[in-house]
């Protein structure tokens, strides 16, 4: 591998505070040293009775000419090199820097939940804040720094300044976040700050000097706990990793584990032990075969090396008293294995209304995920408003028991909708979800939507085109409405309206003629749209309306798919327990209330925040930073509840990753474990001159030679 | 300088040593014969000493008649000479011997006033002479203990002055004085033209040679430091030197090789040589030392 010397910085930089003036006078300071010594100025008249023996000494002395001189020159040498030092000190030598002057610098500290981890005492995050703040005292009087936090998002602490006592109280106060670890945000916030852009170099014109010069040098303390980078372009940003932690790349820790199980060879290797066993999901949902049950699932993993016998205790809070500790109503023993994963389930009787807690007692670095949490009770039904021409399929569906549990669903006539009273309802936000059969309203109401048959009202759905058989090619399986819908294939459709869907639409269902089933975003609402009727009205007068397609007949896709929208769009919710909040995340919270306001109460929240009410008709809840139960308050005694929880593998892992991260297409290899040191030399150099003082003053003195 | 040296010589702890040397030698001296201190050579005196063969030339009138008639072979009758023994004394007086506390021309002085006190007591002719660049006037043929103040009186005139040349002075001195006896030459001895020279002549004359090496305590060892501009005091020779350890030792292996040089070309020639330091206090010196070496007994 060859060496690229264009790219090699020496390590030393100077930063001087005197002038080239004051060196060039300086400078001269070691030529008058040797011209006053070669000029023999120094020398002290003194009268001896006789040089008679001096002079023979000296004759003898000089003998050895040239060593003699330059012994005899060892006090020019020691103040020569006394200068020196003191000039060098003056220079200001540093180790680690690029450029002269006005280096900046840009600090990003992961305080993602990982990093609140005990592996390396007190904990990570003090460890790269220490590392932090080792930097910021190596800075120069005109370096600027900028310090950055990032978790699922980047936050700028302290904006470019060169003062060191604001960059340390900010560093010092930087609390450890619940939050999972995007790199991303950090590196595009710090990517601005350290690549001016050329937009402003050019406003600058020719007189900017500020432009390239001052690029950033970009430090992140991070334990390597976030995903590969893709699609990230680094620009000339190169960060330096300072990884933090207790146990890196650690490929080679477990040998013989890797010799036991030569097939796992490879998932050993990628696995680290790591001190740590944490609670990587949970969620309640109603028992199927026993209506009258609940069941709590959860997930348990070990990093360790070597299994783990622990306890999953589930305790019960009361919503009167937010933050006790809770009732401990059951616990399972759990073994662990070396490196595994382990469920865990709990029945209980229908609580109702219920907040739960999962703890697992063991003792490992990482405290937070050893806690889970999770909600029970209070199903909220969805509230939906059937526009209808009578399509008895569909009414039939929004009947059954599974979906009445689901929902409260009022069904009018087109000409119900059109009056006051109903279009003022849909305007409000009364209803989560609007489904029009055959029926295109004048204006879309404030709710989701689901149409038959039907194109929403907009300019963009203008330019339709009407086919006939389309073939149904393929479907989006991933999307929740199309959850469990599996045999669309096999459906006929006679008569469909196929249109462009508008932009950031999903198509559901994909025809030969195009999407026949799509979602179209608007303002915040959700408009599905099946573009074909179950029923289609023929264009001849008097023609009964017939059956446009056998899907509610024959498939069990149809009611699945109505349920699914009946759960999606129109937000009903079983037991609370099966939405994933993570911490940092805003929580939508939705009251059956038609108050404007509600209350939330919650870990980290030192008295109830009001919430008010979003144009969706939805409460935005932005301060679940911490994992925990939340209970939302409104009007007297009414309430939901909801739980935010770190399952994050990724968090969870304490490996740390050095040389494997990878940002875009690079693989990162300024990985180091410390914070580069960039020592002020001048000290010690000024105490050596000292020391060379005090010798020459010895050496003079003594009249010793070493 | 001079008046601190004047007022040194007649200071009461001074003049307290001489009598006590006064004592000392009275002892000694006490139940000997006058003319106690034989010269080695043969002269004229009541004492006899030995024969020898009468060659042409010899004075008739010391032909021992008595042995002619017997023998009838001409003889001579030696006598061991009778001295009026002279005890001359050469002190330094050159711009080096300035130097040293007390300076090594007041601890000359001390010794040599010391020595004509013991000449005076014992009844030898006392003969002071200095020198620096030449021969100074001297005090010449001094008798007698009363004398003594005179002796003190020249003593103290003698300031040091110019650079010193031993040859000249003692060529000077060898024309000058042709009594025989004792010569004691107090000096430094730091002549760059050499003290070979000097102390032939003075050793061509025949006479019973002392000398007194007289070295201050500086120039033994060296108080010196730094970067040095050494002037002569006589000549006003500039020597510039850096004061290191190797150059100091340099300098004493130097300052034994010249002392044990003049010591060894001393001894070779029958001369006694006494070094001392100006710290070494005179009348130890001339008690011991002296003795020792047989200047006094």
């Amino acid at each position: 591998m060859g060496f690229d010397f264009s790219s090699w910085q020496s390590p030393i930089t100077f930063a001087s505070p005197l002038g080239a003036v004051s060196w060039a006078v300086l400078a001269g300071v070691p030529v008058g040293i040797i011209a006053l010594y070669f000029l023999k100025l120094r020398r002290r008249p003194v009268q001896v009775p006789s040089t008679l023996l001096w002079r023979r000494s000296l004759e003898d002395l000089h003998v050895n000419s040239l060593f003699q001189r330059l012994r005899r020159n060892l006090l020019l040498f020691l103040q020569l090199l006394f200068v020196g030092a003191l000039l060098v000190a003056l220079a200001g030598p540093r180790v680690m820097g690029t450029a002269g002057r006005g280096q900046r610098y840009v600090l990003a500290i992961d305080n993602s939940a990982s990093m609140a981890a005990t592996d390396v005492a007190p904990s990570r995050l003090e460890e790269a804040k220490r590392e932090a703040l080792r930097i910021i005292d190596q800075m120069g009087g005109d370096d600027l720094a900028m310090v950055l936090t990032f978790n699922d998002h980047a936050r700028v602490e302290a904006s470019y300044t060169a003062n060191k006592q604001l960059l340390r109280s900010r560093i010092t106060s930087i609390q450890a976040s619940e939050s999972t670890t995007s790199l991303r945000e950090a590196l595009t916030l710090a990517a601005g700050l350290a690549n001016p852009s050329t937009d402003l170099a050019a406003r600058q014109g020719p007189a900017g000097t500020r432009s390239s010069a001052e690029s950033a040098r970009v430090f992140v303390f991070t334990d390597g706990g976030f995903a590969n980078i893709e699609n990230f372009s680094l620009g000339n940003l190169q960060p330096e990793f300072v990884i933090v932690g207790d146990t890196l790349d650690a490929a080679s820790d477990t040998p013989n584990e890797s010799e036991k199980k030569p097939a796992d060879e490879k998932a050993v290797k990628k696995a680290t032990a790591t001190d740590n066993v944490a609670i990587l999901a949970l969620q309640t949902a109603r028992n199927e075969e026993k209506p009258d049950q609940f069941q709590v699932f959860g997930r348990v993993r070990n990093y360790r090396a070597e299994a783990v016998e622990t306890e999953a205790r589930l305790f019960k809070h009361d919503p009167d008293k937010p933050g006790d500790s809770g009732t401990l109503i059951d616990a399972i023993a759990l073994k662990v294995s070396a490196q595994s994963e382990q469920a865990f389930k709990f029945d209980l009787p229908d609580p109702g209304r219920e907040l739960l807690e999962v703890r697992i007692e063991v003792e490992d670095a990482l405290k937070l995920d050893n806690r889970g949490f999770t909600t029970v009770g209070t199903p909220r039904k969805a509230q939906v408003l059937f526009v209808s021409q009578g399509d008895r399929y569909l009414a039939g569906t929004l009947k059954t028991p599974s979906a009445a549990q689901l929902a409260d669903v009022v069904e009018i006539s087109p000409e119900e909708a059109k009056t006051k009273e109903y279009v003022r309802q849909m305007d409000s936000g009364r209803y989560d979800l609007v489904i029009f059969d055959r029926y295109r309203p004048e204006r879309p109401p404030a709710a989701n939507t689901l149409y038959f048959g039907v194109l929403p009202p907009g300019p963009q759905y203008e330019s339709t085109k009407a086919v006939k058989g389309p073939i149904v090619l393929d479907w989006d399986i991933g999307h929740p409405l199309m959850q469990y819908v599996r045999d669309l294939r096999l459906v006929r459709i006679m008569h469909a309206t196929v249109v462009e869907p508008p932009p950031g639409s999903t198509n559901l269902i994909e025809s030969n003629e195009g999407p026949i089933g799509f979602v179209a975003p608007r303002m915040g609402f959700a408009d599905a749209v099946i573009a074909f009727g179950l029923f289609h009205q023929p264009e001849d007068e008097g023609k009964e309306i017939e059956l446009n397609t056998d899907w509610p007949l024959r498939f069990y896709s149809f009611p699945l798919f109505i349920f699914n929208a009946l759960r999606v769009l129109g937000n009903a919710r079983e037991t609370g327990g099966e939405e994933v909040h993570l911490p940092g995340e805003p929580v939508v919270i939705r009251a059956d209330s038609l108050q404007d306001t509600v209350k939330v109460i919650g870990p980290g929240l030192t008295r109830p925040e009001e919430l008010k009410r979003s144009p969706q008709g939805t409460f935005i809840f932005n301060n679940a930073n911490k994992a925990g139960l939340y209970q939302v308050r409104w009007g007297e005694d009414e309430g939901s509840d909801f739980a935010v929880n770190l399952f994050d593998a990724r968090e969870s892992d304490l490996s740390m990753r050095g040389k494997g991260i990878k940002i875009g297409n690079i693989q990162v290899t300024d990985v180091r474990r410390k914070a580069p040191a960039r020592l002020d030399w001048w000290w010690p150099i000024a105490w050596m001159a000292l020391a060379l003082v005090l010798f020459e003053w010895y050496i003079y003195n003594k009249r010793v030679y070493v | 300088m001079p008046s601190a040296q004047a007022t040194s010589l007649l200071d009461p702890e001074f003049l307290a040593k001489l009598e006590q040397l006064e004592l000392v030698s009275r002892k000694i001296f006490l139940g000997r014969l006058k003319g106690e201190r034989k010269s080695k050579r043969r002269g004229s005196s009541v004492e006899f000493a030995d024969h020898r063969n009468y060659v042409v030339g010899d004075d008739l009138r010391r032909i021992d008649w008595n042995v002619y008639g017997r023998l009838d072979k001409l003889f001579l009758k030696l006598f061991l000479e009778e001295e009026d023994l002279h005890v001359y004394t050469l002190l330094d007086t050159s711009q080096s011997m300035e130097f040293g506390d007390p300076t090594k021309l007041q601890y000359g002085k001390q010794v040599a006033a010391a020595l004509a006190f013991i000449g005076l007591v014992n009844h030898d002719r006392v003969v002071l002479e200095g020198f620096s660049s030449g021969l100074e006037p001297g005090l010449t043929n001094v008798r007698a203990r009363s004398q003594m103040w005179r002796v003190i009186q020249h003593l103290e005139g003698l300031h040091s002055s110019g650079a010193g040349n031993l040859t000249a002075a003692c060529k000077a001195f060898a024309i000058k004085h042709t009594g025989k006896g004792i010569a004691v030459v107090i000096s430094d001895f730091l002549d760059k033209r050499g003290y070979q020279d000097a102390l032939r002549y003075l050793l061509a004359r025949n006479l019973d040679l002392y000398v007194i090496h007289v070295l201050s305590k500086e120039e033994v060892e060296p108080d010196l430091v730094g970067d040095l501009r050494l002037v002569d005091a006589e000549d006003d020779d500039v020597a510039e030197i850096s004061i290191s350890a190797p150059l100091l030792q340099r300098y004493k292996a130097n300052l034994n090789a010249f002392v044990g040089g003049l010591k060894e070309w001393c001894t070779q020639r029958g001369i006694a040589y006494i070094f001392t330091t100006t710290h070494n206090p005179f009348d130890k010196l001339i008690l011991n030392y002296l003795r020792e070496r047989g200047l006094v007994k």
